[in-house]
């Protein structure tokens, strides 16, 4: 991962030709890739749209509790009388939501401290000792604790999942940025007295571009779980508010009454997570091409 | 050598003391207050701050660390605010579930997806590998407890093959052990298995690609013992490396699994104490877990000078 | 002498690792599954000091190896159980009361009436009915070994009935070293007179806890009634089981693994009633009240208006509905102190009768001078009844224009929250919900809820002056027609001022195998003595 290079792009574009028979090519060779990213992308859009397609999600009808999915309620209602189907769209609004600012937050904070951990060597023992204690707490149990230990919140979740995956991501930057470091031209560059910014950003920070979008889109499928599992153990995102792991956690007693309440957002929520790791394959495969001639 | 682990050793006490800090600050400073709890549904304000005041939670910051901090280092973990057992015994309780679940899990996953690994690296491109990689993805996306309920509502309530939860310990003998110990393992075990499987596949192919793979195929060499005594010994490293990292999938997975399944270990312990506050058993067993966690990790790195002789520190 | 002797064995003890069984009575080996019952409870045992907490869980503990003074039995009649002959005096201020024979601590040691004194007043400490009966109580003298009084400065007819209480802290004897100790500390050993003793080496908390039968406990010689009467253990061992997810706990009950399931899943009790190796019952014929507390602190329910608009918002219905479904182990209930009750009554209750009334509420909330701030509702997420309760406030208070912040957080944080006094938008509280039992509602002075002292009243903290007299002419009352008039009043005053509200009487099914039975049903605590197990 550590000698993957932006090269990796240049090589895969293609002498142009007609749009269709290159997309096509495209498929071919990057199934998991294309696979991946059309799934996401209908999610996606399905969770931008949410206020056309779906109705309230919210208002508690428990008249109409558990009602099996009928014309009014396409996917039935929950233990509340909530409309599974409307949740289940905006769930996908919060869960897709999660997953991308836990990506984000982590990979931009990692990338941050990795920068400085790998080019300075005073920062770095300090940091990365840090870094391996918040490594050495599981999780699961630092995010639980978090949450459990404020107030329950999106936001609050986001954060309790993100801190953990900072050090895998500053351990994964500062691999890139030793490795790059030696190398003659940023060697050459420090020689001829270029600034520190613009050695990291102008050659140091594209070598960590590729091996950071790979991991963040198993940061994002891990976070979705992560969510999921916080829900169950009580630890999670607001019950009003739906996403899809506090939906199963929360139908988790109805499996065999009303089954729908869990199938929805269980169904869901494996699709996207697999589409996210289908997607993070294809793009290892692409941006790493040591890995890449074998698929 | 000797050097090299002395240093490992020591960056490791400084690990732990840096989990320590963390783990005490997140606790005191954030709301919850466990003589709330204790004092139970209809109690007054003045029978909790009677009770705050007994367990020394009114004492400053730093004094209620070094009190904490200082007996750690003795070995003692404090004592429960809830069962007022000492910490440690409590754990010492709790161990041998968490341990057995722990190590079926591992055998059962590294067993079947060292396995998967090698056929798919076999036969990459084929239908086997694909299938395999599918099934493997699939590990990875659902939610454990979901398994654990599939699984319970399968095998317990439908089938009646196992017992749908509880722990047997290995004293009262191998069978009731073993018997409830199999849903909780595999439930645990999928993401584990299709981690290990995915990497091994990849160590694998590097491997196969080798000259001296090549030319033991050129000499004849049948293909089963070609693939286990070159090829897997020299799998071996990045294999190593993900049980490492796995360690701590496994301790997260290790909270939700022993919850559902009912297990009386260490992570329902620790939840258990969450949701109560009860500090002291929240402290010793994030510090307990993190020191497994970097143990294993040491052990891991010290195993690659074994494995690999050209890794030289 | 006595104490000699105790000193002696309790040295030998040490304070941590003590085991607690005594030394006389050997932890006992596995007994057969089949004289073994394995129960899942509604909680973990975290506490084991029945007087500290009022924990209902640790009051079951308590049921389990201590024994009381008095007993309430099955038509809530206050009996005699570890008092054999008692009197009062004619002028109604002096109680003697004599032990009956045989009554032994699991230490072996015999039951004196100074551990009984100790006992009474370590209890009146901590417990409100207790701290009401003792600030008349001038003197309680040991005649005896086996006779102690109670000597009151004026006539106090709840006297015995506080005695046999059955809402938390009930009333048990312990030892006189226990019993003297802090009554602010919480005691560390387990022992007791009662008819099981707690096997310490067996039990692993936070995952089982263990009770064996006592072998050296004299029952009496009536047939068990409610929690008086004989109670003869007719099993070996008692295993509280603490499988904390309620799917799990549910699939073993229905696979044989445990025996009685407190509180299965109130949605799923249908389901189970149609398994033909189960038996469902409710055990609290009082059911439980869920209520709502409105901070009388702050704004906006510091004024009555405010909380008279949220009296009208309130939808009995819709959270019942929610938690149980349709189904008859639920009732609307307009009665202050619960319905089902002896003080049950109808005073002031058109508000109640005419259903939620959103235009009403509007009017009141404007009356009140709502200026638009939110109303913090705090949401324990992993509680049963205050989950679903929150969101439902939540939704009503929106629906009549009032802005809501639903504090979603755990259980732990809100009994945390609560307490605070502060303003809502500096870590304090506008509403919270929680439950307690009818038996619990139906007794102004028992229940701690009921209190209007304002600052010395339960959070919340409501403050009538009214309330308070009223009260007090309760608890002083000679008759029952009397109390039952005082009631009436106290309701009538409460629904005006809006002292809290209600989201529903419930009453929570237990389920057991049938291979179980001789099961009691008493509000507040399940006996395991008389139960018996089959096969």
């Amino acid at each position: 991962m550590a000698t993957a290079t932006a090269g990796a792009f240049v090589a895969a574009e293609a002498p142009s030709r007609r749009r269709g028979a290159r997309l096509r090519r495209f498929i071919r060779r990057n199934p998991t890739l294309f696979a991946g990213g059309a799934i996401l992308s209908l999610v996606a859009l399905v969770a931008l749209v949410a206020p056309l397609i779906a109705g309230d999600p919210l208002t508690m009808q428990p008249a109409q509790r558990l009602r099996p999915p009928s014309e009014a309620n396409w996917l039935g209602t929950d233990n509340l009388g909530r409309d599974v189907f409307s949740r289940t769209v905006y769930g996908a609004r919060v869960s897709l939501f999660v997953g991308l600012s836990v990506a984000s937050f982590s990979v931009v904070v990692g990338l941050f401290i990795g920068l400085l951990t790998g080019y300075f060597r005073r920062v770095d023992a300090v940091a990365m000792r840090l870094m391996d204690g918040l490594m050495a707490i599981p999780a699961i149990l630092l995010a639980i604790a978090l949450v459990a230990l404020t107030r329950a919140s999106v936001m609050t979740v986001i954060v309790a999942i993100t801190i953990p995956e900072v050090p895998r991501v500053v351990r994964l930057v500062r691999s890139v940025v030793l490795s790059v470091r030696e190398a003659p031209y940023v060697e050459a560059a420090i020689a001829g007295g270029t600034p520190v910014w613009k050695i990291l950003f102008r050659h140091i920070l594209p070598n960590t571009v590729p091996p950071l979008i790979v991991q963040a889109t198993y940061i994002c499928a891990s976070a979705i779980l992560i969510e999921a599992a916080l829900s169950f153990l009580g630890a999670g995102t607001p019950p009003e508010i739906p996403t899809w792991g506090n939906m199963i956690a929360q139908s988790r007693l109805f499996l065999s009454r009303a089954p729908w309440t869990i199938f929805a957002p269980g169904i869901a929520l494996a699709v996207v997570v697999l589409a996210v790791n289908l997607l993070g394959d294809g793009l290892r495969d692409r941006l790493d091409p040591r890995l890449a001639r074998r698929m | 050598m000797l050097a090299y682990i002395a240093r490992r050793l020591a960056s490791t006490v400084l690990v732990m003391g840096i989990v320590g800090v963390f783990v005490f600050l997140l606790l005191h400073l954030s709301p919850g207050d466990p003589a709330a709890i204790i004092a139970g549904d209809n109690a007054t304000p003045e029978q909790i701050a009677g009770i705050r005041q007994r367990l020394g939670l009114e004492d400053p910051l730093p004094v209620q660390f070094l009190r904490w901090a200082v007996a750690v280092v003795q070995g003692d973990l404090g004592i429960s605010i809830f069962s007022n057992e000492p910490v440690i015994k409590l754990i010492g309780q709790r161990i041998e579930p968490t341990l057995s679940l722990a190590l079926t899990t591992l055998i059962v996953a590294v067993t079947l997806a060292v396995t998967f690994g090698v056929l798919a690296a076999w036969r990459a491109g084929s239908w086997i590998d694909r299938s395999l990689m599918v099934v493997s993805v699939l590990g990875f996306s659902v939610p454990v407890f979901v398994v654990g309920y599939m699984l319970i509502y399968v095998f317990a309530i439908t089938l009646r093959w196992l017992p749908v939860q509880g722990y047997a310990p290995l004293g009262e003998g191998f069978g009731p052990w073993i018997e409830r110990l199999v849903l909780p393992s595999i439930a645990l075990g999928l993401a584990y298995v299709a981690l290990i499987a995915r990497i091994t596949r990849t160590a694998m192919l590097d491997v196969l690609a080798e000259d001296y793979i090549r030319t033991a195929k050129a000499k004849g060499v049948a293909t089963a013992p070609m693939l286990l005594k070159h090829a897997l010994k020299n799998a071996g490293v990045p294999i190593i490396t993900v049980i490492g990292i796995g360690v701590a999938l496994l301790i997260g997975g290790v909270v939700i699994t022993e919850t559902v399944f009912n297990i009386p270990g260490v992570g329902r312990l620790v939840v258990d104490a969450i949701s109560k506050r009860d500090y002291p058993i929240i402290q010793g067993v994030i510090l307990l877990f993190s020191g497994v966690y970097v143990v294993v990790n040491l052990m891991v790195d010290l195993t690659y000078t074994v494995l690999d002789p050209r890794i030289r520190y | 002498m006595r104490t000699t002797r105790r000193g002696v064995l309790a040295g030998g003890l040490a304070a941590v690792t003590a085991t607690g069984a005594p030394g006389i009575i050997r932890a006992q080996a596995q007994p057969a599954r089949a004289r073994t019952i394995r129960a899942v409870m509604h909680a973990d045992l975290r506490v084991l000091d029945p007087i500290w907490t009022t924990a209902n869980i640790t009051a079951y503990h308590g049921a389990m190896i201590y024994d009381a003074l008095f007993a309430m039995d099955a038509n809530f009649e206050p009996r005699p159980q570890m008092v054999g002959k008692w009197r009062v005096s004619d002028d109604k201020r002096s109680y003697t009361f004599e032990l009956r024979e045989g009554l032994k601590f699991s230490d072996g040691t015999s039951v004196m009436a100074d551990d009984c004194v100790a006992s009474l007043r370590r209890w009146a400490v901590r417990d409100g009915a207790g701290q009401h009966l003792f600030r008349r109580v001038t003197d309680t003298p040991v005649v005896d070994d086996k006779t102690f009084r109670i000597v009151l400065s004026e006539p106090y007819g709840l006297l015995i009935g506080a005695l046999a209480k059955l809402s938390t802290s009930n009333c048990w004897m312990m030892r006189k070293k226990e019993a003297e100790s802090d009554p602010n500390q919480q005691i560390r050993e387990t022992v007791g007179s009662g008819p099981f003793l707690y096997n310490r080496d067996e039990t692993r908390p936070g995952n089982r806890y263990v009770y064996d039968r006592n072998p050296n406990y004299v029952p009496r010689s009536e047939p068990a009634s409610g929690l008086a009467g004989g109670k003869v253990v007719k099993v070996d061992r008692v295993v509280f089981e603490n499988i904390g997810d309620e799917q799990t706990s549910l699939a073993a009950l229905q696979n044989g693994e445990i025996d009685f399931f407190e509180v299965p899943p109130q949605d799923l009790v249908p389901d189970l009633e149609k398994d033909q190796n189960l038996e469902i019952r409710v055990l609290n014929k009082t059911g439980h009240i869920g209520f709502m507390r409105m901070n009388f602190l702050h704004p906006p329910f510091d004024n009555v208006e405010a909380r008279r608009g949220m009296q009208h918002l309130v939808n009995q219905a819709d959270v019942m509905r929610a938690i149980f479904g349709e189904s008859k182990y639920w009732q609307r209930c307009g009665a202050y102190f619960a319905c089902g009750t002896p003080m049950e009554n109808d005073a002031n209750t058109d508000w109640f009768k005419g259903g939620p009334n959103l235009a009403k509420a509007k009017e009141f909330f404007g009356k009140s001078g709502y200026d638009g701030r939110p109303v913090v509702v705090l949401q324990p997420t992993d509680h049963y009844f205050g989950n679903p309760a929150g969101m439902f406030i939540a939704q009503w208070l929106r629906q009549a224009g009032v802005n809501v912040d639903l504090a979603a957080s755990d259980w732990g944080a809100v009994l945390n929250r609560r307490a605070v006094k502060k303003p809502p938008n500096d870590g304090g509280w506008n509403i919270f919900s929680t439950t307690a039992t009818g038996e619990a509602f139906s007794n102004p002075i028992n229940f701690s809820g009921h209190a209007a002292n304002g600052d010395k009243a339960w959070f919340g903290w409501p403050s009538n002056e009214r309330q308070e007299k009223l009260r007090d002419d309760w608890a002083l009352a000679d008759t029952l027609e009397e109390r039952k008039r005082i009631a009436r009043d106290m309701q009538a005053n409460a629904w005006d001022y809006v002292h809290h509200l209600y989201l529903g009487q419930f009453f929570r099914a237990s389920a057991w195998r049938k291979t179980v039975s001789g099961v009691i049903g008493m509000p507040e605590i399940v006996p395991f003595w008389n139960m018996e197990k089959k096969g």
